[in-house]
C-alpha cells in the first residue's frame, strides 16, 4: 500500500495504491491520522489504485469520515474500482460516504 | 458518605468495562435490565438463604461459605442465561459486561441492606471491604461465568453444559472468597489490583478476536455474494458443493437453500457493517426492508428443515455468534 498527497485547489488529494488489509491498515491509519491532525478542511481520497479493501481498511475510512464530519470538513471518496464499489454498495456504506466517479467530479461537488 | 465506598467502586468498575467495549456491543437497555435483575436477585437470594437457614439451621460459616455462594450465584446467573439465550450477547466482551452488571445490582442492594442494618456500625473499613472486595467479587463471578458461557457456546453451542460449567466456576470463586483465607482488607486490595488487569487482558484478547472475525468473514461473505450476483456461483467451491446436493434434495428445496444462503450473506454483511459503524461512532443503519428479509430468512430456514440446515453447514454455520449477529439487525 502506498499513500501520496498533493494540494489541489482548496482540497488535499490523497491517492492510495495497492491493498488495504489487516497487514497494511496500521501504517495506513498512522499516516491518515497525521494528515487529519494537520486540520485540512477538504479531503479527497482517490482510490483509483486501490485493488483490495477489507474491514480494517473500511474502519479507517469510517474514522476519516467521522473526524472530518466532527471538524465540519468534507471527506470525499472517488475512483473506486468496480469490485471495491460493489463492497460499498452491498454493505450499504454508500449511505455513509460521499462517493464520486473521479477527482474532477469530487472537486466540483 | 461512608455508604459511597460501598457503591462507588463497583459502579466505577462497571463504567470502565463499558468504556472498554470499543465495538459498542453492549445495549444500554439490556445493561439496565441486568443491574435491575441484580437488585431483584439480591432480594431473592436473601429470601432463599433465610428460608434454607430456617429449614436446616446452618452455622454461620456453612451458610456464608457453601450455601450463600450457591443460592446467590444461581439467581444471578439465571438472568445471564436468559440474556445469552435471547442472543443479546455475542462476544465475551458484552457478555462479561452484562454479567458484571448483574453482580453490580446485587452488590448495590446487598450493601444498602448492610448499611441499613448496621447503621453507625457500618464503619469505613467495612465499607471499603464490602465496596472494593465483596461488591466487585459479586460482579466478577458472574462476568467470569459469562466469559466461560460465551466461549463454550461458540465451541459447542450447548448452553446447558457451558452454563453449568460457568455457574460452577462462579460458585467456586464466590466460596473461596467467602472463606477469607487472607485478611478481608488484603483480599479487597488483591481484587482491586488483579481483577482489572485480568479483565483488561480478556478484553484485549476478545477485541483482537472480534477484529479477526470481522476481517475474515466480511471479505469472504462479500466475495461470495458478489459471485452469486454475477451468476458465477458455480465457479466457486460453495457452488460446486451446492451442486452435489442435487442428488439428495428436491429442486424446490435446493432453490430455498440457495435463497437462504444468499439472503444470509446479505444480512450478515449488513450486520457486520453495523458493528463497524458503531465502533466508529456512527449509528447503525437499519434498512426499511431488513425486517422483511429477516422474516423471509426465518421462513426459508423452516422450509429447508433441519436436514437442509445440516447440509448447508459448510456454507452457513448458524452458531450462537451468527444468530446474535443477525439479531442485531432486528
Amino acid at each position: 500500500m502506498n499513500l501520496t498527497q498533493e494540494k489541489l485547489n482548496d482540497h488535499l488529494l490523497l491517492q492510495v495504491v495497492g491493498r488495504l488489509d489487516t497487514t497494511q491498515s496500521d501504517s495506513f491509519e498512522k499516516q491518515i491520522m497525521e494528515i487529519l491532525d494537520q486540520g485540512h478542511e477538504k479531503i479527497i481520497l482517490d482510490c483509483k489504485g486501490l485493488n483490495y479493501i477489507s474491514s480494517s481498511g473500511l474502519r479507517i475510512f469510517l474514522i476519516m469520515q467521522k473526524k472530518m464530519m466532527g471538524a465540519g470538513g468534507q471527506f470525499k471518496i472517488c475512483g473506486l474500482q468496480p469490485s471495491i464499489k460493489e463492497i460499498f454498495d452491498m454493505s450499504g456504506f454508500t449511505m455513509i460516504f460521499s462517493i464520486y466517479q473521479d477527482v474532477d467530479e469530487a472537486l466540483k461537488a | 458518605m461512608i455508604i459511597a465506598f460501598g457503591f462507588f467502586p463497583v459502579l466505577l468498575f462497571l463504567f470502565c468495562l463499558f468504556m472498554l467495549d470499543s465495538f459498542k456491543l453492549v445495549s444500554v437497555r439490556v445493561l439496565a435490565l441486568c443491574v435491575a435483575w441484580g437488585i431483584v436477585s439480591a432480594f431473592l437470594a436473601f429470601l432463599l438463604n433465610t428460608g434454607l437457614d430456617r429449614l436446616f439451621y446452618f452455622d454461620f460459616e456453612t451458610l456464608t461459605r457453601y450455601v450463600a455462594p450457591v443460592t446467590e450465584e444461581v439467581v444471578k446467573v439465571a438472568f445471564l442465561l436468559l440474556v445469552v439465550a435471547r442472543r443479546h450477547a455475542g462476544f465475551m466482551i458484552d457478555a462479561a459486561i452484562y454479567g458484571f452488571a448483574i453482580g453490580t445490582g446485587f452488590a448495590l442492594a446487598e450493601n444498602t441492606w448492610y448499611y441499613m442494618q448496621l447503621g453507625a456500625d457500618f464503619h469505613v473499613v467495612l465499607a471499603i471491604v464490602r465496596g472494593f472486595g465483596t461488591a466487585i467479587m459479586h460482579g466478577g463471578t458472574v462476568a467470569v461465568c459469562a466469559i466461560i458461557l460465551l466461549e463454550g457456546m461458540q465451541r459447542s453451542g450447548n448452553i446447558v453444559i457451558t452454563g453449568v460449567v460457568g455457574l460452577f466456576v462462579a460458585i467456586l470463586l464466590h466460596s473461596v472468597f467467602n472463606h477469607f483465607i487472607f485478611d478481608p482488607l488484603l483480599q479487597a486490595i488483591l481484587i482491586v489490583v488483579f481483577l482489572p488487569v485480568a479483565f483488561w487482558l480478556v478484553f484485549m484478547y476478545a477485541t483482537k478476536h472480534l477484529q479477526q472475525w470481522l476481517e475474515v468473514e466480511f471479505s469472504n461473505e462479500v466475495d461470495m455474494l458478489s459471485m452469486i450476483r454475477a451468476g458465477k456461483l458455480k465457479e466457486t467451491k460453495a457452488g460446486r458443493y451446492l451442486a452435489t446436493l442435487k442428488e439428495h434434495f428436491s429442486s424446490e428445496n435446493l432453490v430455498d437453500m440457495y435463497c437462504y444462503f444468499s439472503l444470509y450473506l446479505e444480512l450478515s454483511i449488513k450486520a457486520k457493517r453495523n458493528i463497524l459503524l458503531k465502533e466508529s461512532g456512527f449509528p447503525a443503519i437499519i434498512e426499511s426492508d431488513i425486517s422483511d428479509k429477516l422474516a423471509e430468512m426465518k421462513l426459508l430456514r423452516r422450509q429447508i428443515g433441519k436436514a437442509g440446515e445440516i447440509a448447508l453447514l459448510p456454507l452457513v454455520r448458524m452458531s450462537h455468534r451468527e444468530l446474535w449477529e443477525l439479531n442485531q439487525l432486528g
